[in-house]
């Protein structure tokens, strides 16, 4: 884990115990995703609404916490703010509003939405005849939704090789309707796929920055609650839960001991 | 009005170079002139209609002008969760043209009759919801609303009206008998032609709608003082006009059942008292209530 990466679990878990909200494990799944996604766009915290900026778009939006944290970090607004999370009048909720948060481009929340949009996005891009890339993080949860699949086929079937679906493989439907072999499913719909660990941020922005000839489906194999033993073993338990002040204790620590 | 829906928005498409149309598989030889014209601008893009909603939003969040087209119930209540967020919530905004209104595939049966979608999509926030009635309503409110960047949904019907209801303009209704009587009848979209057929000679006044929401409050406060009918072949309308406080309303329309039955447009609209008869007789008996208290 890259001290930067450290810090990002380290926020989430302040500011989920601060704020009472937060769906703690999944964050923690998606921060290297989010790391890498904002290596390799072409983005500036400084303008946000750059014309020749790259997108993305966050579709698994109860990660919001994790993105904030992030999006933080990447100096589009202070963190002080997101410990307003959830809380009546902040600006940061529990899912993203592209019209409160720099940097958001599209609110999100219900599941299954962001391919369709970012297939949108990057159509306008093919149409104005620009270079800019589309990237949207889904869950393998979220996957359950059949709009993934269709928003897929119409990718495919639009060539549309300037986006970027990264799949959160973070085994939450272990539970009820598991996904296997995604990676097979999306080649099989005509997507280039690539699987990577989905915790090594160096291997995300690659995957990312490789040229491909249809839309790319980066396959993210992650652990929900990756970065601290107790989340991961009791993912379902934490999945929306807020740790106490004893629990955020161990929780940190738990986290600075974390050796991969 | 798919014919004028084409015409009009290959006008503007001409001097628009932001209008992209996006296909659900329906009328695509209609609109295989403006492929030809606009091969980058046109797509057929399969029958996945919650997803040509969402495209249309991305795109409509890089500026350009969607328009999405595909039959009603599909494109709407089907799709109504992306048309509330990736539309309106989002702010994405573009418009939704559908085909297949109410009974217009009768002998489909319930599963392509559409006569819920206008309300569904009406509580929306932030919503504009457009029955034009005939082709010259369906020419004026495109070119008035296709680029206003708010989510827009205009029904079409392959049943039009043949009423001169005089200047259309967005958001505003119109006042076609204002007989000082004491009982006003309000209507949307094609119905129009069998509820003037109905109350012609009627003393009663009647006032017609193509525009939902916005609804011309001002003119439905102009006949407080009457009691009002209002006849529609969908729900939408009677919801609108009863968010003006306190005013007397009564229905005539559709009951809450699943109208199953096969045919053609007029043999529902006859079973469901929505032909001319069948008006006359709803409206001639509130005229009898009236007269008798």
């Amino acid at each position: 884990m890259t001290p930067e990466a450290r810090d990002i679990r380290r926020a989430i878990l302040r500011v989920a115990h601060a704020s009472g909200h937060g769906h703690v494990p999944t964050c923690f799944s998606v921060v290297e995703s989010l790391l890498a996604t904002y290596d390799v766009l072409r983005h500036d915290p400084a303008n946000p609404h750059w014309p020749d900026r790259d997108l993305f778009v966050l579709s698994k939006g109860h990660a919001a916490l994790g993105y904030y944290c992030v999006l933080a970090q990447r100096g589009y607004f202070p963190l002080d703010e997101v410990f307003a999370f959830g809380a009546h009048g902040s600006r940061f909720g529990c899912h993203a509003d592209r019209f409160k948060v720099p940097g958001v481009e599209a609110s999100t929340g219900s599941l299954g939405h962001g391919i369709g949009l970012a297939a949108g996005m990057a159509l306008a891009a093919r149409i104005a005849g620009t270079d800019r890339r589309v990237v949207t993080l889904i869950g393998d949860g979220e996957s359950n939704e059949g709009t993934v699949w269709e928003a897929v086929m119409v990718a495919v079937d639009r060539g549309l090789d300037n986006l970027a679906i990264i799949y959160d493989h973070n085994k939450s439907q272990t539970r009820c309707l598991m996904i296997p072999n995604p990676g097979e499913r999306f080649a099989a719909f005509g997507c280039a796929v690539a699987e990577v660990d989905g915790h090594d941020r160096a291997a995300l922005a690659a995957a990312l920055r490789e040229p491909a000839t249809a839309p790319k489906v980066i396959v993210a194999d992650t652990r929900k609650g990756w970065g601290c033993r107790a989340l991961v073993d009791e993912m379902f338990a934490w999945h929306r839960r807020s740790p106490t002040a004893g629990e955020l204790a161990e929780l940190l620590e738990d986290l600075d001991a974390w050796a991969v | 009005m798919r014919g004028q829906f084409r015409e009009t928005v290959t006008a503007l498409a001409a001097e628009d170079p932001r209008i992209v149309v996006i296909l659900g598989d329906i009328s695509v030889y209609q609109f295989r002139d403006f492929q030809a014209r606009f091969p980058d601008r046109c797509y057929n893009m399969g029958i996945c209609e919650p997803t040509l909603i969402s495209v249309a939003a991305g795109l409509a969040s890089q500026g350009f002008l969607p328009f999405v087209h595909s039959i009603a119930p599909f494109v709407t209540e089907r799709s109504l969760e992306q048309i509330k967020l990736d539309m309106a919530y989002n702010g994405f905004g573009g418009n939704v043209v559908s085909c297949g209104a109410t009974f217009d595939y009768a002998w489909d049966g319930s599963t392509h009759h559409a006569y819920g979608e206008l309300e569904a999509l009406r509580v929306i926030p932030g919503m504009e919801v457009l029955q034009p009635g005939s082709t010259a309503e369906v020419d004026a409110l495109l070119r008035q609303c296709a680029g206003n960047g708010r989510p827009t949904y205009v029904r079409l019907s392959d049943f039009p009206h043949d009423v001169d209801v005089g200047r259309v303009v967005a958001g505003k209704g119109t006042v076609l008998a204002d007989k000082a009587a004491d009982l006003t009848v309000m209507t949307a979209g094609p119905i129009l032609g069998n509820v003037l057929d109905a109350v012609r000679d009627l003393p009663v006044n009647l006032v017609y709608f193509h525009t939902l929401k916005p609804l011309d409050r001002a003119l439905v406060e102009r006949f407080r003082e009457t009691r009002i009918l209002v006849v529609h072949d969908a729900r939408g309308l009677r919801e609108a006009v009863t968010e003006v406080p306190n005013l007397r309303v009564d229905f005539h329309g559709l009951d809450d059942r699943f109208h199953a039955a096969y045919g053609t447009v007029h043999d529902l609209r006859a079973a469901c008292g929505l032909d001319p008869p069948g008006i006359r007789t709803a409206v001639t008996a509130r005229l009898s209530a009236w007269t008798s208290h």
